[in-house]
């Protein structure tokens, strides 16, 4: 079993399908003094923050060194300072290294996306495809998870009544989350005959539009008490890569998940899921990829989707109480909601969405097309 | 909880990030996108190891780590289905206009499939498991666009010597009928006969150019029967006023054609639904909806359609002539509803396919029959290759006709009538014979296309011919 880390405080703002009036760094700077208040850490060279860590997007930002418009507000400037542009996730990974390394005591972690400042989400996402092969093709992340779902749905028998039931469901849930985006609630129907995006994906199958940021503490074990009395412990965290050609890979396969989540358990030393986690949040950016995480780290079998989610699986498990990605978290920092969520979760403060008796959880994001990339990280108290 | 700033005076910067930029495909990426290009071949690489054939291809195999750079294996140009969406959504990125098929396609030979735009097949219909192929790009783009897109896989090619005389005698069933017999020697029969129609007038040629040009109904009916006499079966109108304007005047353009079918009877009058410049939507076909002729003109693109000094480039008239898609449909419609048959106006290959994305609502009724104009200063000059890109491009069994502005007249009838297409000459579109003189009237162009019909071995249609050929229902 690896050394242990503290999540020590999280701050964010409000999920929006629009934050015109607010910059970014308006928005960091409010996670800031959410943080700074909660915690009274300082920036003390020896015994405060002296490495601060971002994750933000040279092309949602439309600018490149995305950071460098932000350093003074989350108080990088004289210090050590880096940007992860990789699934939000993946930076508490990062956070892990500079700590248990010895390197650093405290990481300040903080990340931004305005997916509003775009005039096309796909058009940011084609650029993620090489520029002879695949982006000439107007490829982009909606109809390449779309050939995936086609595909999933198939070996899972899942239906478009499952779809419109995670949808409806993610809705309902987010209700309860007073940081998730406000969004009408639908029923089975409404999705149903929602116009289809990129078949058999419908517009109301794929999370909206979003602007969001968060920010969090992350601290060596020893220290942690300074900050908090309520620490919530990263005890295991791996990602995995898959091919990068939509061709060279099995679309339903789930190896890197799988692979992710073996070693972070191994990492945290719990042996299967069974009995050993109260929930669970998964990034889903589109409603077919509950099931089909669910499959990939282990809580159901493979091609058990449909029928699970038939049974109430979702409720049953305590899937994305926080109404998921699929409810509106911008891409990127999907998996930062996911921790964020689980780190209420498991402190006991989510309020009305409270899952009982919630010592474990486990958060898993996902980036790049058809699920391309997957991290996992796994929570306790 | 949500962020409620003040938003007065909130200024929002729009911009664009634009970077040109130039990107090394590798060594290997070198040699499959030109392969590609130059040979259209589509190359992958074998590993050694694995037996696994890479497509695109690498230079590493990712299982075995095996260096199969120089392994280069030629895979088929045709595969099948195993995956794909239908893209619902219009993008400034996106190859196509929505819908639009994009695939994963297993080629045969390869091990992993690409992801490429299935054409050709209309969204219901894709299946996964069906067989495809790759249509090579015509000009290079030096990326995977050298294969343009994949289309449904062609039934082999059956050769003329293995081909039976009918599908039915093939399967042992009855020979074809007699009627039929006849219309196949009938379909023969009329293959030789050209329709020749005379463009009087125009909009634009002025007596003042050539004296014979028509303004008045009853000159109108003079120039036809001179040009019945001569060989013509078909009049295209544009009514003029005594001072010879264009006119969209109801009265005045049916007094135009009734003139002329009182003093030839037999004669196809084809209508102009352009009129003339400036002229509204509304003006333009309701006079066509008066009059109900058998035929009328139905143009296809929005385009310049000025006049330009043609050996100073320089601007005499600017002139917009309008044609939206809305307007394609509605004059069609309101034609096929009121059996006029409609002549579809070709100034480009542009405008041909704004009339097959029209004619996707299915309301046209065959035989369609086109004209392609050439030398209009907004449209194309007349170019044989062009010419024939065009006849290819509209329908097997679809009638086509030509005229060309000024001296590409003739030289373009000529090849549309060598090539199995019909002719249109007249003052309309140039006041002179090949000889270089005024033409007496258009009927002396109606002669001279009749002597090019004779040495092609075609003959004149009559205008009952040409009703049975092009599909219209005498009135």
């Amino acid at each position: 079993m690896a050394n242990r880390v503290a999540i020590c405080a999280v701050a964010q703002i409000k999920n929006d399908p629009n934050l015109w009036h607010a910059r970014f760094q308006n928005m960091l700077l409010e996670c800031f003094e959410g943080i700074i208040s909660q915690t009274n850490v300082s920036f003390d060279m020896e015994k405060g923050i002296r490495t601060v860590l971002t994750c933000s997007d040279d092309v949602w930002d439309a600018r490149t060194i995305s950071d460098n418009a932000i350093t003074d507000v989350v108080g990088a400037h004289f210090r050590g300072e880096e940007k992860i542009a990789q699934e939000s996730l993946n930076g508490l990974g990062y956070a892990m290294a500079c700590i248990l390394s010895g390197h650093d005591d405290i990481i300040l972690y903080m990340g931004h996306m305005k997916e509003s400042q775009t005039e096309s989400r796909g058009m940011c996402t084609n650029l993620a495809f090489d520029p002879f092969y695949c982006r000439p093709l107007g490829m982009d992340f909606v109809n390449v998870n779309a050939m995936q779902a086609r595909a999933y749905m198939a070996t899972s028998c899942i239906n478009e009544e499952h779809l419109a039931n995670i949808v409806v469901r993610s809705r309902k849930n987010a209700k309860k989350n007073p940081y998730a985006r406000n969004n009408a609630i639908v029923n089975q129907d409404d999705v149903m005959k929602s116009p289809l995006l990129s078949d058999p994906l419908r517009e109301l199958h794929y999370y909206p539009t979003t602007d969001w940021a968060f920010g969090m503490i992350l601290c060596n074990e020893k220290r942690a008490k300074e900050f908090t009395g309520k620490p919530v412990w990263i005890t295991g965290f791996a990602n995995c890569i898959d091919s990068y050609f939509l061709g060279d890979k099995d679309l339903t396969s789930n190896f890197t998940l799988k692979n992710a989540t073996e070693r972070a358990l191994k990492k945290a030393g719990i042996k299967g899921l069974k009995n050993n986690f109260e929930l669970y949040e998964l990034c889903d950016h589109a409603a077919y990829q509950l099931p089909m995480w669910a499959e990939g780290i282990g809580i159901i079998k493979d091609g058990d989707g449909g029928k699970w989610i038939s049974e109430g699986g979702l409720d049953e498990c305590n899937i994305n109480i926080s109404g998921g990605m699929l409810n509106g978290n911008p891409l990127l920092l999907g998996g930062a909601a996911r921790v964020i969520e689980c780190f209420y979760q498991l402190r006991g403060e989510a309020d009305k969405r409270q899952v009982k008796g919630a010592k474990r959880a486990l958060a898993q994001s996902t980036y790049g097309a058809a699920g391309q990339h997957q991290a996992v990280v796994i929570m306790e108290v | 909880m949500a962020l409620e700033y003040d938003k007065k005076d909130c200024f929002i910067v729009e911009g664009k990030l634009a970077l040109p930029y130039s990107y090394f495909a590798g060594r290997v990426g070198s040699t499959f996108i030109t392969t590609l290009r130059d040979k259209k071949k589509i190359m992958g690489v074998k590993c050694p190891v694995c037996n696994k054939v890479y497509l695109p291809p690498r230079q590493t195999c990712e299982r075995d780590l095996t260096d199969i750079r120089d392994n280069w294996v030629e895979v088929q140009p045709a595969g099948e289905v195993i995956n794909f969406t239908v893209v619902r959504y219009d993008d400034k990125y996106l190859p196509r206009k929505a819908p639009f098929v994009m695939a994963l396609i297993k080629l045969d030979g390869a091990d992993t499939p690409i992801v490429h735009i299935l054409d050709g097949v209309s969204p219901e219909e894709v299946v996964i498991g069906m067989k495809v192929e790759a249509v090579f790009s015509s000009s290079p783009t030096n990326n995977i666009l050298d294969i343009a897109h994949f289309a449904p896989k062609k039934p082999e090619k059956v050769y003329v010597s293995q081909r039976k005389v009918s599908a039915k005698e093939k399967e042992g069933g009855q020979p074809i009928s007699d009627e039929q017999k006849l219309k196949q020697e009938r379909r023969k029969e009329m293959s030789k006969k050209v329709i020749i129609t005379a463009a009087l007038s125009g909009a634009a040629t002025m007596k003042n150019q050539n004296q014979a040009v028509p303004y008045t109904p009853q000159e109108f009916a003079e120039e036809s029967y001179k040009c019945y006499k001569a060989g013509a079966a078909m009049i295209h109108v544009h009514a003029r006023e005594d001072n010879g304007m264009p006119t969209h005047d109801h009265k005045r353009i049916k007094d135009t054609h009734d003139a002329i079918k009182e003093k030839c009877p037999e004669l196809i009058v084809n209508l102009s639904s352009a009129v003339g410049m400036g002229k509204t939507p509304e003006q333009r076909i309701s006079q066509i909806l008066y009059v109900k002729p058998e035929i009328a003109s139905l143009n296809t693109n929005t385009m310049n359609f000025s006049i330009v000094d043609r050996k100073t480039g320089k601007v005499f008239i600017d002139f917009i002539f309008e044609n939206t898609f809305t307007m394609l449909q509605d004059f069609g419609k309101a034609m096929e509803e009121n059996n006029i048959k409609p002549e579809v106006e070709v100034y480009d290959l542009g405008g041909l396919d704004n009339w097959f994305l029209i004619a996707k609502q299915g309301f046209f009724t065959k035989p369609y029959n086109f004209n392609f104009v050439w030398g209009v200063a907004g449209g194309m000059e007349f170019r044989p290759d062009m010419f024939m890109v065009m006849k290819h491009a509209v329908p097997e069994d679809a009638n086509f006709t030509t005229c060309g502005v000024g001296t590409e007249q003739f030289p373009a009838v000529t090849l549309s009538c060598m090539v199995g297409g019909h002719m249109r000459v007249g003052l309309e579109d140039n006041i002179r014979i090949p000889t270089g003189e005024l033409a007496k009237g258009s009927y002396e162009q109606v002669e001279w296309a009749v002597k090019i019909a004779q040495i092609l071995g075609k003959e004149p249609a009559t205008p009952d011919e040409a009703r049975e050929i092009m599909g219209i229902k005498k009135q």
